[in-house]
């Protein structure tokens, strides 16, 4: 498709048309060695923000954090699992929030064979729900995501406890669509 | 009508360079892309239109783009003390 200069390039205006004057006041550097966060291949893309206002790209669970790179991974017309292939990080946020999510699996797996009932996490992006059903992976229980875009979440359930079929993807997709278009 | 909290000229127009900047990136006719401002009661809207074709690419799957989009306006939002709000629209058919 682009060639890594292009792709650079793109991702340089865009974190450029963020952060002018007047708008976020921040830093950013592109790495030259990109991290992996996931134990996969490395992201193509790797950046890293500071400045005055990365308490507002942290707060919230990351929210402008992972916004800022979601839309960059659109501008580079990544599709949904290419996203990632660009990382945005500051302040060591995703090593700390990936540690996060891995201990609420671990405590989540021990709760579930505990009770026998399932447990549902909170709300997470897709990238943070496949990380934690990774984690949840070596229990061999089973796994599901419920609910609708922004709010969907993880749920674990004990062995044996069957998963519900869901709604069609195209359906949901549709619902979402309408009620995105103004509000 | 009274506008009580009437933000400086320079705010909205540094809100409507950002989403401008922002959409023309993610659509395929930037040309089309065209970003308005108005104030209402207590909030800017900001009104982004794009070619019909392109509507899909500010959106974006599961209304991600767009969420995106309003994240960014809301940190402006705290940044500024003042509520931008954004409202996307399919361009008519060109008018001759």
């Amino acid at each position: 498709m682009q060639d890594p200069e292009t792709k650079t390039k793109k991702v340089v205006e865009f974190l450029q048309a963020v952060t002018s004057p007047g708008r976020l006041n921040l830093n950013f550097e592109l790495l030259n060695e990109p991290r992996s966060f996931t134990g996969e291949s490395p992201a193509e893309i790797s950046v890293e923000f500071s400045g005055p206002d990365v308490a507002l790209l942290l707060a919230r669970n990351g929210e402008l954090l992972l916004s800022l790179e979601h839309l960059a991974a659109k501008v580079l017309r990544y599709e949904h699992e290419e996203h990632d292939r660009i990382s945005f990080d500051a302040e060591n946020f995703k090593v700390l929030r990936h540690q996060e999510l891995r201990l609420a699996a671990e405590a989540a797996i021990e709760r579930v064979q505990r009770t026998g009932q399932p447990f549902s996490f909170a709300p997470m992006s897709s990238r943070e729900r496949r990380l934690i059903h990774l984690a949840l992976a070596p229990s061999g229980l089973p796994t599901a995501s419920s609910g609708e875009g922004a709010r969907r979440f993880v749920v674990l359930y004990p062995a044996g406890g069957k998963p519900e079929a869901q709604t069609t993807n195209d359906d949901r997709a549709q619902v979402i669509r309408e009620r995105f278009r103004r509000r | 009508m009274p506008q009580p909290h009437r933000t400086g000229e320079g705010d909205s127009a540094d809100i409507v360079g950002l989403i401008s900047d922002i959409a023309r990136a993610l659509v395929d006719l930037p040309e089309s892309v065209s970003v308005e401002s108005f104030d209402e009661a207590d909030a800017t809207v900001i009104r982004l239109r794009v070619a019909p074709g392109d509507i899909g690419k500010v959106i974006g799957k599961q209304g991600r783009t767009a969420r995106s989009l309003r994240t960014i306006l809301a940190a402006a939002s705290m940044k500024l003390k003042h509520r931008f709000s954004l409202d996307i629209v399919e361009n008519e058919a060109q008018p001759s």
